[in-house]
């Protein structure tokens, strides 16, 4: 595998996918809040938090560049438990909605509620007035949900070499596809398959955490970065066998009930 | 701000179980490793990565299992006595 193949596998794709993910949900709130509360407070809300959001990455990632050739043990154990920290909560969290355990994330109900809360607030709807509420909801929205851009970014390009640039290419690439298609469609992004989406970032974070984690703990992968497909395949067939577990105990509670 | 550091705790810790497990079971690994390492043995050295991953997803599984029993609590059968009374039994 190439090495710029490699930095795309390993930072720039599970950056797009997560940040679609997140991306989506914040573009929900903010389109509810331009509908009902006019535009231009909004879009400057969203600018504000991407502004918010680069100064963010800039701090904490241009260490990773200068000193990336001094990265230490502990360093790479700490990249490891923070990618494990996220990959761990997204992996239980899509399975637990694929269970039905914990509710989808339903954007056109989520939108439709939003319409309703701000709907019921007093507004000066005239479009060149400057709207606080709107300033502000708009950029907790996008800054809220973008951390966690920001997060995944910086832990995926804590891997060194391109890997942070790759990251926020992905994180970038993201938020543009995003917002076209919403500007397209003007309407939730509903479409999109967030809880898969997301379970496949778990996945990937978490077999990059283990990965990587073991190497900061002086571990050497029989086969170095082979073992990267191995440990996923792994990750995502025990992510399976969770599944079925709770699908086989939604079965037998279904069969208990109806039985006399 | 403080949902933006509510957000951030969220982040990273969502389910105590998880978070608590993911650490004890890099401890855990860790401890091999440094093991291995003290006695200059590669192997077992080594292992620490096999162990992390097993010991995640045992941590994994427990934790939708607990989920799944919270979620699908087991239905004790209804008893003649228990069903026909509201007398409840010592």
């Amino acid at each position: 595998m190439s090495a710029t193949l490699a930095t795309f596998a390993v930072a720039a794709l599970p950056a797009f996918i997560a940040s679609v993910v997140e991306w989506v949900e914040a573009f929900t709130i903010v389109l509810a809040v331009g509908n009902t509360r006019g535009w231009r407070s909004p879009l400057w809300g969203v600018l504000g938090a991407l502004v918010t959001l680069g100064v963010i990455v800039i701090a904490f990632g241009t260490p990773l560049i200068v000193y990336q050739d001094q990265v230490t043990q502990t360093f790479h154990i700490l990249i490891g438990i923070l990618l494990l920290l996220f990959g761990m909560r997204w992996l239980r969290k899509a399975i637990l909605r694929f269970a039905g355990i914990i509710a989808e994330h339903d954007e056109d109900h989520i939108y439709q509620r939003e319409i309703a809360e701000l709907q019921g607030q007093s507004h000066n709807s005239a479009e060149r007035s400057w709207d606080n509420i709107g300033f502000w909801l708009s950029y907790k929205a996008v800054l809220v949900e973008g951390l966690e851009v920001a997060f995944i970014v910086i832990a995926l390009g804590a891997t060194g070499g391109s890997a942070l640039q790759a990251a926020v290419a992905g994180a970038v690439a993201a938020f543009v596809v995003v917002v076209t298609a919403g500007a397209m469609l003007h309407k939730p992004l509903s479409f999109v398959p967030e809880n898969f989406m997301k379970f496949v970032v778990g996945c990937m974070l978490t077999t990059f955490g283990i990965f990587w984690g073991a190497e900061g703990m002086l571990v050497e992968w029989p086969g170095g970065d082979a073992m990267l497909p191995v440990i996923l395949v792994g990750v995502v067939l025990t992510s399976l066998v969770g599944v079925r577990i709770l699908a086989a105990m939604s079965q037998r509670r279904v069969t208990e009930s109806v039985a006399p | 701000m403080r949902d933006a550091w509510e957000q951030v705790y969220g982040l990273l810790v969502e389910d105590g179980q998880i978070a608590i497990g993911t650490l004890a079971a890099f401890v855990a690994a860790a401890a091999v490793a440094a093991l291995g390492s003290e006695l200059q043995n590669d192997m077992l050295r080594n292992s620490a990565g096999l162990l992390l991953f097993v010991l995640l997803m045992a941590l994994l599984l427990v934790n939708l299992y607990s989920a799944g029993r919270k979620a699908y609590p087991p239905t004790t059968p209804a008893t003649p006595s228990a069903a026909g009374s509201s007398v409840p039994k010592k």
